[in-house]
């Protein structure tokens, strides 16, 4: 089985643009999550959200997401240094949810109102597979291209399902990631199922009260690990182990055991032929509503044993950032093995007495650590968790 | 590696609806074309609750995929995974969420039309109907989603990730989407709407547990030609199509028939057959293209790799090919039931 | 409002925001029990109660306070009414 190597990354951000503003914001505990300025929330319990700043470039024709995309996955394959042959050959496998739907909405309420916006946006920029067509096109990849849409777990599952093509043989190196920018749609559903906390979001605190929605998006290039040693190229961590289940339990509840999370984190391991104690950091999934910290927490004890890692939730800065949140916290993991810094969990004031791990309150850690997962636990039970090696 | 078969098929399409017998008997038969499922197609396949709480979309799935769990005669839950290709997803609930909020306020958003609002939610409602408990994929794409899912769902198989996969495509027809794909200029074509799946097992999970083998896909392989985004492309070199014969150890002149996505979009289709032309040349195998009786939608890959794996009369292995605006391209090569122990 | 006017615009959500049929809806009574896993009951699960709170918020003016435990008067339709008549009055 071949293995996998990291050799590019791509962000787009509430920080702004780019893995340097990102690294600096998650490291310092920095909190991104404010009032909302791109759409109407009148009426809504919660208004804010961590917002990508102005400043992404790329043409106003393209959608936000499409802007998001271009400028994440330009900067992860430029960090690659791949050239216009391996570009051609490489596999595309993008993580997206909404879409273009930002612009799609606004077109549909203005003619809801009876005025004439100025462009209709089409079907096909509105789709998620819209990204990858963009990206294709733009950036001259022609190997094998999908568009994963698997909800919050949307961007973890696209580095997997990467991972696979690399391993399988497949393709020499992939690009794969998550991109989502805010959307009505999102917003107000959030709000309506009482989900999303009207302050930011305080993961794995006793008294968290509901999730933050974000935006971004963000790209790894993947490559078989002797291919890369042999090219010369900078190799951030290696991808050891991968592990993709569903609850079947129910379309908004998870599994109360957390059955299908634990799967996933086993699997990981597993197939990485790790023993749990190998691991010293999870990102977790961590979006603050009272059962998935809970669900999740007692989940990683099952898997690694209470207090045998740090846990820390980057959603606490960035929020829940949709399709990209696999991806950006795929990201967040890998920067944590380079740097040997773990990020942390802002606005934790109290830790819930029941999580049994230290979750990094407020200020980074500073910590040496051989692997991290990455956990993504999407809503409905579809669960992703990432391994990642130290280079 | 493993060899991957396909043991169980289930349509709900407009003209058929059913496991392999009526597929075989569709195929056997001639029509006019039927694009839209009969309300009545649905019944005894989904229970009071899920029709009272699953769209219109989610029903066509979860429909589907329990005829081709019958078909394959394997019960729920049996450590399957699910992979469903769509290119629309649930647009009605979309509009009907967004149209809630916009008639009344906050108090207008509907809690059960969200989850529907992201395009997974096939996959959710028919994961729990059928206890599909390892992975549970869904994929976007244009034109050629059904296809595409067959193929990732092989490798999955193949490389022992997973044992069982339910894997093919659904999609809707409805009015408000067609209105917005004329106004926004995508080309015309035939669209329908349906659901398939085929079940494919690894072969010795199949043998050891006494499957009924409808065929074998013995390769498949997925890449991008170079076009504009939504554009055709000019080059019709595909790498796809040689990969797929590749690992199916079948050259171009082996291949019986082929099963194309045409649809009526006419620079679409006749791309299609200039890559089939470069592929395959000097041969010109018989096609059949699905949509002329069906309409395009995400259902038709389950249909074809179904139909060309109980094709007893074709003189060799079938490709199964997907080409979608924008290059997206999607070969498979299956072998009909009577040639898979056949080693090669 | 009387209970029974409330059973009636409760009915009504039924039908037009959780998708019941109308002769199932016109069938229920006040001792109709509402939960999934309660023997005999209707059946709803956790998002149902969701829409049934948000519809119950809209048509009655009242707000519901998400961090309080409010299951006990989800359990039959009387329970409910008597929740929502108490809601409105204190209103």
């Amino acid at each position: 089985m071949r293995r996998i190597a990291v050799t590019g990354l791509g962000v787009v951000s509430p920080f702004g643009v780019g893995t340097k503003a990102y690294w600096n914001g998650l490291s310092a505990g920095v909190c991104a999550i404010r009032p909302v300025t791109l759409i109407e929330t009148e009426g809504f319990r919660c208004r804010i959200a961590a917002e990508v700043p102005n400043g992404i470039g790329g043409s106003l024709r393209r959608s936000r997401a499409d802007r998001f995309a271009l400028a994440a996955a330009r900067e992860a394959l430029e960090d690659a240094g791949l050239s216009r042959v391996e570009r051609a050959e490489a596999a595309l496998v993008v993580g997206a949810v909404g879409g273009g739907m930002l612009e799609a909405e606004a077109w549909y309420w203005e003619r809801y109102r009876g005025s004439r916006p100025p462009s209709r946006p089409t079907p096909r920029s509105t789709l998620p597979f819209a990204h990858a067509e963009a990206l294709g096109n733009a950036l001259g990849l022609e190997g094998p291209r999908e568009t994963v849409v698997m909800a919050c777990s949307s961007g973890a599952a696209s580095v997997a399902l990467a991972a696979d093509l690399v391993a399988d043989g497949v393709v020499a190196t992939a690009l794969a990631g998550g991109v989502d920018a805010l959307t009505r749609i999102c917003f107000m559903g959030f709000n309506a199922l009482k989900l999303l906390c009207p302050e930011p979001c305080r993961p794995f605190d006793r008294d968290r009260r509901g999730l933050s929605i974000g935006e971004g998006a963000a790209f790894v290039v993947l490559e078989d690990l002797e291919r890369a040693r042999a090219r010369g190229a900078r190799i951030y961590a290696t991808l050891a182990g991968h592990g993709m289940t569903t609850d079947a339990y129910h379309v908004t509840a998870p599994h109360p055991d957390g059955e299908g999370m634990v799967r996933a984190m086993a699997t990981a391991l597993e197939r990485a032929r790790l023993a749990p104690k190998a691991v010293g950091y999870a990102n977790a999934h961590g979006t603050a509503t009272p059962q998935n910290d809970r669900i999740e927490a007692r989940a990683i004890r099952e898997v690694f044993g209470p207090g045998q890692l740090l846990v820390s939730s980057t959603k606490s800065m960035i929020g829940h950032t949709m399709a990209a949140a696999g991806a950006l916290e795929a990201v967040a993991t890998v920067l944590a093995l380079v740097h040997e810094v773990v990020p942390p969990t802002a606005n934790l004031e109290t830790p819930d007495p029941d999580v049994a791990f230290d979750c990094v309150p407020r200020v980074a850690r500073e910590a040496p650590v051989e692997y991290a997962i990455s956990n993504s636990f999407g809503f409905g039970g579809q669960n992703v968790t990432l391994l990642f090696g130290r280079a | 590696m493993a060899r991957v078969v396909v043991t169980g098929v289930g349509v709900v399409t407009g003209p058929v609806t059913g496991g392999r017998e009526h597929v075989r008997a569709f195929l056997a038969s001639s029509g006019a074309p039927v694009v839209s499922v009969r309300s009545s197609a649905l019944d005894g396949l989904v229970d009071e609750t899920e029709a009272r709480r699953l769209s219109r979309i989610c029903q066509l799935s979860v429909a589907a995929a329990r005829i081709a769990l019958a078909d394959a005669g394997l019960g729920p839950g049996a450590g399957l995974g699910l992979v469903i290709g769509a290119e629309f997803g649930d647009v009605r609930s979309t509009i009907a969420f967004v149209d809630g909020y916009l008639r009344r306020g906050p108090g207008g958003l509907s809690a059960l039309l969200f989850p529907n609002t992201v395009m997974n939610t096939m996959a959710a409602a028919t994961a729990i109907a059928v206890t599909a408990r390892e992975l549970s994929l869904t994929l976007n794409a244009p034109t050629v989603a059904g296809e595409l899912a067959i193929a990732r769902a092989t490798a999955a198989v193949r490389a022992g990730r997973t044992d069982a996969v339910l894997a093919g495509g659904v999609d809707e027809f409805d009015s408000i989407l067609a209105e917005l794909l004329a106004d926004g200029g995508a080309p015309s074509e035939t669209r329908g709407e349906g659901a398939g799946f085929v079940l494919l097992e690894s072969l010795d999970v199949a043998e050891a547990r006494g499957a009924r083998v409808l065929g074998e896909i013995a390769g498949a392989s997925w890449r991008a030609i170079r076009a504009r985004p939504y554009g055709v492309g000019r080059d019709a070199a595909s790498r796809a199509i040689a990969a797929a014969l590749d690992e199916a150890g079948a050259t171009s002149g082996d291949v019986g028939r082929v099963w194309v996505s045409a649809s009526g979009d006419g620079p679409r289709d006749r791309w299609e057959q200039a890559i089939l032309t470069e592929a395959l040349r000097p041969a010109r195998p018989p096609q059949t293209a699905l949509a002329s009786r069906t309409g395009r939608h995400a259902g038709l890959g389950a249909l074809a790799v179904a139909a060309a794996a109980l094709d007893d009369a074709s003189g060799g292995p079938a490709l199964v090919h997907a080409v979608a605006r924008g290059g997206t391209h999607v070969a498979l090569v299956v072998r009909n039931r009577g040639r898979h122990t056949h080693d090669v | 409002m009387d209970p029974k006017e409330v059973l009636d615009e409760l009915r009504t959500i039924l039908v037009t925001r959780l998708k019941f049929d109308q002769r199932r809806a016109a069938d229920m009574t006040l001792e109709t029990t509402l939960p999934k896993g309660v023997e005999g009951s209707i059946g709803l699960d956790s998002l149902d109660f969701i829409e049934l709170s948000i519809a119950i918020e809209e048509r009655f003016g009242i707000v519901m306070d998400e961090s309080q435990d409010l299951t006990r008067h989800f359990l039959s339709f009387d329970t409910l009414a008597r929740f929502i008549t108490a809601r409105t009055e204190a209103a």
